[in-house]
């Protein structure tokens, strides 16, 4: 069933991906100020958004499991996570070209890009702790954890560097040059939301399948043991 | 015995142990004012440049300086299980991190007070007029990094990796706090007035101290127990 | 323009690599994960057939 659901998810997911390019390079046309380079808009703010998501949602996860003590739950958040930080690195070079363009510069500390970054750095630390640790429970509890403490700073982070950014302004990073975007401009924006939620959805699901198998490898080898 | 009273035995345990040995305190100020004397080179001190930046390099000192502290502070209770012994004890969690957190904080402080006057020294910078702000930024600052930290060393304490894993792990966490208390500091040591605008941060710093303090003596338990 | 075209590109470029690079990944670890797997349940058959000693 669950495979099913995978597969209807990609190819769903790739439909609209495909569609999606078509109507990016033939019906939009260039941005007056910006150019061809304002394309990428089309995956930076829907990567970000899912990255972003990625946070809260692993937070649940790891509240669930610290409740319930049931190490499915785990696996999501775990899953939720890597996929997330996937994402947040591809918010983070696409943002990072389109200011190569834009601002003639590969980086700036502009508050978004900044809170980004701390985002992907807790992202790593949160993967290097899950490497870290060999017992699957002390892995569980200690990441669940770890996830809700990142959370919580992640908003604190996100509300103190825009203050910070505000004090000192840097380069605005406006990825809207302007109020709002040509009403079919901003569309294919949240198709591409669309499709890269079921590929993440896919993502994920495939992860939690390869966490099953992992616990699957850790109880035989304990019965194996046993004798 | 009172959740207060079970923390302060377990800090001054704490503080009797480093007092006898003063392992920690001297290799953490030792530390302190070697990275003080390599911003040297980096930056020309006494210029203007030194001026604005002057809360950021106090603050990343404290911090680096501070982490050999934290990181001790569940480190040293490995040898002859006396963490297991501690967790056993009729000590709960919290007060267990309570104590260890009161430790760590005072003898960070002392790290403090000992390099700042050093950092006056070496960067020709005059003494704040408004000391007491900035010593209130300092007690408000040093408390967000103490928790934090002390959470994160027992959540490493068991890790192969120790020494790698708590840094990665506190640095992105502690920014909001350091954030503030940089700022409030390079104003403070400036000699400048505080705006409306910088008041914000005492109220961040603060939040940060009460929010994590709170998150981390409901979970402290789960992490050192399960 | 023509920088434009170019740095659009290796946007695309990028964010495609990076999720193909993922998608890689997962796939290798599949495979590692269910050579893992056939070795433990060979290995739980083998001790529960050996003979009792």
């Amino acid at each position: 069933m669950r495979l099913k659901i995978i597969l209807a998810l990609s190819v769903l997911s790739g439909l609209i991906l495909s569609w999606n390019l078509h109507t990016m390079f033939l019906k939009v046309p260039d941005e007056l100020n910006q150019g061809a380079i304002f394309r990428i808009i089309y995956f930076h703010v829907p990567s970000a958004i899912t990255s972003f998501a990625g946070f809260f949602l692993a937070m649940f996860c790891s509240v669930g499991y610290l409740i319930k003590k049931d190490l499915r739950f785990d696996s999501v958040a775990a899953s939720i996570t890597e996929v997330s930080f996937a994402f947040t690195t591809i918010t983070l070079i696409t943002g990072s070209i389109w200011g190569r363009i834009i601002w003639g510069i590969w980086w700036t500390w502009d508050y978004r890009l900044t809170s980004f970054f701390i985002c992907w750095l807790l992202y790593v630390g949160y993967l290097m702790l899950r490497r870290a640790i060999d017992d699957p429970t002390t892995r569980a509890r200690l990441c669940a954890v770890l996830s809700i403490f990142a959370c919580v700073d992640v908003v604190i982070v996100w509300k103190s560097i825009e203050w910070f950014r505000t004090q000192h302004p840097g380069p605005v990073l406006s990825i809207r040059s302007g109020g709002g975007m040509a009403p079919g401009m901003e569309a294919p924006i949240w198709w591409n939301f669309l499709a890269l939620m079921m590929l993440a959805t896919v993502l994920v699901l495939i992860r939690m399948r390869q966490e099953a198998m992992q616990r699957e490898i850790d109880t035989m080898r304990r019965y194996a043991h046993a004798f | 015995m009172s959740f207060l009273q079970q923390a302060l035995a377990i800090a001054g345990k704490d503080l009797r142990s480093e007092i006898r040995s003063k392992e920690t305190v001297n290799a953490s100020l030792s530390f302190a004012l070697v990275i003080l004397m390599l911003f040297s080179f980096a930056f020309d001190p006494g210029s203007d440049q030194v001026r604005e930046i002057s809360g950021g390099l106090l603050w990343l000192v404290y911090a680096f300086a501070g982490t050999l502290i934290l990181n001790r502070s569940f480190a040293r209770e490995l040898v002859n299980d006396c963490l297991d012994a501690l967790i056993s004890s009729p000590a709960s969690g919290a007060q267990l991190f309570f104590g260890k957190c009161l430790a760590n904080y005072l003898l960070l402080m002392v790290v403090e007070c000992v390099s700042f006057p050093v950092f006056i020294i070496f960067y020709n910078a005059r003494w704040p007029a408004r000391w007491g702000l900035l010593f209130l930024v300092m007690l408000l600052g040093t408390w967000g990094i103490t928790v934090i930290g002390t959470l994160f060393s027992a959540m490493t304490v068991n890790l192969r990796l120790r020494e790698l894993m708590l840094p990665t792990l506190v640095y992105p966490m502690l920014i909001p706090a350091l954030l503030g208390a940089i700022r409030l500091s390079t104003v403070l040591i400036a000699g400048e007035a505080l705006e409306t605008d910088d008041q914000i941060w005492f109220k961040l710093l603060a939040g940060f101290d009460v929010i994590f303090t709170v998150l981390s003596l409901a979970l402290v338990e789960i992490v050192l127990v399960g | 323009m023509d920088q434009n075209y170019t740095f659009m590109f290796y946007g695309f470029l990028v964010a495609w690599l990076v999720v193909i690079i993922y998608v890689i990944s997962i796939a290798l670890r599949e495979r590692k994960l269910r050579a893992e797997l056939d070795r433990v349940k060979r290995m739980v058959d083998d001790r529960e057939h050996e003979p009792k000693r």
